[in-house]
């Protein structure tokens, strides 16, 4: 019996050969869709996986307060691990470590790679995994360092030993490879290609050994029978006590959280990239349903032709279960082979999507998750999409089908309507945030950030390129393309050094207030672009400004009315004199506001400089300029460079993903909902065509024809449009309420989206319409 | 007998007004009986013959179908009485589409749960009595209209029912192939299957042994 059913719905498939496109390239689509987001939803989801006791790892950050505010930083200071893991109970591990990007030479071989500083502790709490070297030892020499398989293949070539063997790093220190690990994954919340002993970090600066400064990454390791609670409650009573100030406090952030739910406010986690997770998660479903629809559509439009079918089979003997079955299966095949055609088109789509996502996804169909999902995917799709057909269809009576009594398309149809409009409501709800996402990126890309960010280059101080800095600066303005060349302690567009307690004339809580310390040279404000508003810039020399600052509006403003300059602000034992106020710039968040900054000149802690590049340089001439200049005053190092442009353009790759990643969907959305409606405008067309016959035979016009067919879907559309407005604003009201610098949302939007999905329906649906009204009516009226 | 219907109406409602489609039927058949059923369109033809086939129900008085009190029936035991009793012949042949010839009659037998091995030796057999093994893998678009009226009779035949109900057999076809048909109905009542047929043609009604006119609902003579 089940054979004879297979057999006949592939026999219906074949000779229905434009319905099952239909259908099956619809419900492909979907799958198709569906199955990517899911492919990325289980990689985001299986980040630190990787990590054997991922469910005993804790981050510890720390909560700082702020003007009664608490903010949540990663750095804690120095002392941090070594007293928890000395003092806790059920802290078995700790380790402190940081990250840094260091210059490898080995020979010919300069490569620039991330690695972290740590304590002995990292190696084990990440059970990183020895090809050469013993992890228990791997430390025990304080110039050792721990490289990935990888790193020893790009400085040593391919299945070479190279224990023991040594690195020239930064081209001034050696250090001893004592050990080679697995490459890690790349779904690591924080890769790095080598671990070194902590010791080396900085020098082992004084400033590291007090509670003073938070910049280390500390890790600890729970033992399995500690109580969480207990713990954490003991890490946050620590730093208050040591620290004897009760405005920080550390505490334990699993590392299953770190890389979906690493978002805090007033010092309490409340989700992060989970966020997306969910909504591309229900943007699936909502995908699929779309798809599913569309069957439910065209089944029961169709049903007019499979009612003969079925009065037979019933006046044959057929029972109505026994129809329902052979239905489902019909819809049970259709979806199969669509998740068949979904799995080609995976095949073809899956590397240009793990282009645009920059992920290394695979299909993976050997996989039994996968093939379980799919199966899954499959056959909800089947029995979803085909059991409102099967219940309709198998409720005909023989008597009257057979009879020619046309099946009552009355509760059928409504529901149809309704289905189509479901379905365009979701598409135009797509258009709406595809543009409203769209309009806020552009609108945060195009802030006035308080610098021109363009012809600008960033690159890393290597070496003692700041010492010999003026012959630099003069070799590079000599090649005639380069406007200026500015110094900086950190990235213009990240947050870098901050701090707070200082206190100034005329301050009332002064203290409170975090405040960015930027170390620059006289030539930073003229290179970068930003705007000074009153007094004056910093001196050539910086020891004539050694103890004068520039601060940033915003920090002028907290000193009370009347002009800043001349005014001191005190640190410690260090008094300032303001000698000029720098216009506000945005740094850090792009979408909210940026802390106020005070500018020193000083050139001996940049690590960072900016080229100022003349415009109307070919790319090429101005690279091969600059490169000579470094390879004369830096051979040692790789010629390595940042357009702060792009840089800028980086800070919103996950705002760009999900732009991009919504505007694919809501095309798919509405492709598919448009395969449905063109469907059912055929299978309205063919239906009515006796209709359009006679109405021509009484003289109604083309134009007229078309206007009668596609009105009743145009007002479905109108409808979905009416439905969609609401819906989106609301979703998207909600969205922008997470950024502080947002656009208002334009009715005109609503406008625009409204017209494409009317233009849209409208083409698909005349197609059928002008096909209908331009045919003889002596065909449609002679069947009878 | 086979069937016997006492005051048997079938009334339907059409806006306010009630519509009589058959009023106060009394009919016997008996087993072997070869019934003609003749009168105007919309003299109710049809209705009858739906409702002997249980298809449709009566509204109003008993039908007994083999000694079995049908009008008090439950939906499920009804079905399985005329699966296994009654076979139709329909005027446009009713063929499933999609499926061949062989796959047409075989179909009923499915609905029966027979096993394989049997299902293909009935197949067969009427396949060969029909003479249509030839057409067997053919569509019904492939075939004639008498061709594919040939194996809907086939297809009623194959579950051996007791009682066949033909409403206007030979409808679509032209004289020759109506005459083969009628002929081959009067071969099988004489084989001992009792047939009702409802038809315009006088010529037709001939073949039958009892010949019943109905009009408005009503019937008129016998």
């Amino acid at each position: 019996m089940i054979f004879n059913y297979i057999k006949i719905a592939f026999r219906s498939l074949l000779k229905n050969k434009g319905y099952s496109f239909l259908n099956i390239f619809g419900l492909a689509m979907g799958i198709t869709c569906a199955s990517l987001i899911f492919l990325w939803v289980e990689d985001e989801v299986s980040f630190n996986d990787s990590f054997a006791k991922q469910d005993q790892i804790y981050y510890v950050p720390t909560n700082q307060n702020y003007e009664g505010e608490w903010r949540t930083f990663y750095s804690t200071p120095g002392p941090l691990a070594q007293v928890m893991k000395d003092e806790i109970p059920g802290i078995i591990k700790a380790t402190r470590s940081s990250p840094e990007e260091l210059l490898f030479t080995v020979g010919d071989n300069a490569i620039n790679k991330i690695g972290r500083h740590a304590d002995a502790d990292f190696l084990e709490i990440f059970s990183l995994k020895f090809i050469e070297g013993d992890r228990d030892k791997a430390f025990n020499n304080p110039e050792a360092i721990v490289i990935t398989k990888e790193t020893a293949a790009q400085l040593f070539g391919e299945n070479t030993k190279v224990f023991g063997k040594t690195i020239k790093v930064n081209n001034q220190d050696t250090y001893l490879i004592t050990g080679v690990i697995e490459n890690l994954p790349k779904n690591v919340s924080f890769p790095f290609d080598w671990v070194a002993p902590f010791e080396r970090y900085r020098d082992g600066a004084e400033w590291m050994t007090t509670y003073g400064s938070n910049f280390s990454d500390t890790f600890v390791e729970l033992s399995p029978e500690a109580n969480l609670e207990e713990v954490d409650k003991k890490v946050r009573e620590i730093l208050p006590v040591k620290n004897i100030n009760s405005d920080t406090y550390a505490f334990l952030h699993t590392i299953k959280d770190w890389h979906l739910r690493s978002k805090f406010e007033g010092g309490k986690k409340v989700g992060g990239k989970i966020i997306f997770v969910r909504l591309f998660s229900i943007i699936a479903l909502i995908i699929l349903l779309i798809a599913c629809i569309n069957f439910m559509n065209l089944s029961t439009a169709r049903s007019e032709k499979r009612a003969n079918e079925v009065g037979v089979r019933k006046a044959i003997g057929s029972s109505r279960p026994r129809l329902m079955i052979q239905f489902v299966i019909e819809s049970l095949m259709m979806a199969f082979f669509a998740s068949v055609v979904s799995i080609l088109l995976l095949l073809l789509i899956l590397p240009q999507f793990n282009l645009l996502i920059e992920k290394d996804l695979i299909l993976g169909i050997s996989n039994p998750t996968h093939i379980g999902i799919l199966l899954t995917i499959t056959v909800i799709c089947g029995v979803f999409a085909g059991l409102y057909p099967a219940f309709y269809l198998s409720s005909f009576k023989p008597v009257e089908v057979l009879k020619g009594i046309k099946a009552k398309s009355g509760s059928a149809s409504f529901i149809r309507k309704g289905l189509v409009v479901g379905q365009f409501t979701i598409s135009i709800v797509f258009i709406i945030c595809t543009i409203l996402v769209y309009q806020q990126i552009q609108h945060v890309k195009n802030r006035d950030l308080g610098y021109n960010k363009d012809h600008l280059i960033r690159m890393r101080a290597n070496g003692n390129i700041i010492e010999k800095f003026s012959v630099f600066e003069q070799d590079l303005k000599n090649t005639g393309i380069v406007d200026g060349v500015a110094l900086s302690n950190s990235q213009i567009l990240s947050a870098g050094n901050n701090g707070s307690g200082l206190e100034w004339e005329g301050g009332t809580d002064t203290e409170e207030v975090l405040i960015s310390y930027r170390h620059i040279n006289s030539d930073f404000f003229k290179t970068t672009g930003m705007e000074l508003i009153e007094g004056r810039g910093f001196k050539k020399n910086q020891d004539l400004d050694s103890t004068n600052v520039i601060i940033t509006q915003s920090l002028a403003k907290l000193m009370g009315d009347g002009s800043p300059i001349g005014k001191t602000i005190t640190g410690g034992d260090d008094v300032y004199n303001v000698i000029g106020i720098a216009k506000d710039y945005q740094y850090g968040d792009m979408y909210g506001s940026s802390d106020p900054v005070m500018f020193f000149n000083n050139h001996d802690y940049a690590r960072y400089f900016y080229i100022k590049t003349k415009s109307g340089v070919a790319l090429n001439d101005m690279l091969a300029s600059i490169e000579k200049v470094m390879k004369k005053n830096n051979p040692a190092f790789p010629f390595e460079y940042t357009f702060v442009d792009e840089a800028f353009n980086a800070v919103f790759k996950s705002e760009q993903l999900v732009g991009k990643l919504s505007q694919i969907f809501a095309l798919l959305a509405i492709l598919i909902s448009c395969l449905g409606l063109f469907g059912l405008a055929a299978y309205t067309a063919e239906q009515r065509s006796k209709e359009i016959g006679v109405r021509k035979v009484l003289g109604a016009s083309v134009t007229g024809i078309v206007k009668l067919l596609s009105k009743d879907f145009l007002k479905l559309v109108c409808l979905a449009i009416l439905l969609a407005i609401p819906l989106a604003w609301a979703v998207m009201n909600n969205w922008l309420q997470d950024y502080a610098y947002r656009i208002e949302i334009n009715w005109f939007v609503f406008v625009i989206a409204g017209f494409a999905a009317i233009i849209i329906a409208l083409a698909t649906v005349s197609f059928q319409a002008i096909k209908a009204a331009i045919a003889n009516p002596i065909n449609s009226l002679k069947t009878e | 007998m086979i069937l016997q219907l006492t005051n048997a109406s079938r009334v339907i409602n059409s806006g306010s007004k009630k519509i009589a489609l058959l009023d106060s039927i009394n009919l016997n058949v008996n087993e072997g009986e070869f019934i003609s059923l003749m009168g105007p369109s919309g003299s109710g033809k049809s209705t009858l013959l739906n409702c002997i086939g249980m298809l449709d129900n009566f509204t109003d008085g008993s039908y007994t179908f083999l000694d079995e009190a049908v009008h008090t029936m439950k939906e499920k035991r009804r079905s399985k009485l005329y699966k296994e009793y009654i076979g139709f012949v329909f005027q446009a042949y009713h063929l499933i589409d999609e499926l061949t010839v062989y796959e047409n009659i075989e179909t009923p037998l499915l609905y029966k749960n027979v096993k394989s091995s049997e299902r293909k030796a009935l197949v067969a057999d009427m396949l060969d009595r029909f003479n249509i093994v030839g057409k067997k893998d053919l569509f019904p678009a492939q075939l004639s209209g008498g061709q594919q009226q040939l194996v809907g009779i086939a297809r009623a035949l194959i579950t051996k029912p007791k009682l066949i109900l033909a409403d206007e057999p030979t409808g679509n076809l032209n004289s020759k192939q109506s005459t083969e048909i009628m002929e081959l109905f009067s071969e099988l009542n004489k084989e001992g299957v009792t047939i009702i047929q409802a038809t315009h043609s006088e010529n037709n009604a001939s073949y039958g042994s009892r010949i019943i006119n109905l009009l408005d609902g009503h019937i008129v003579s016998e």
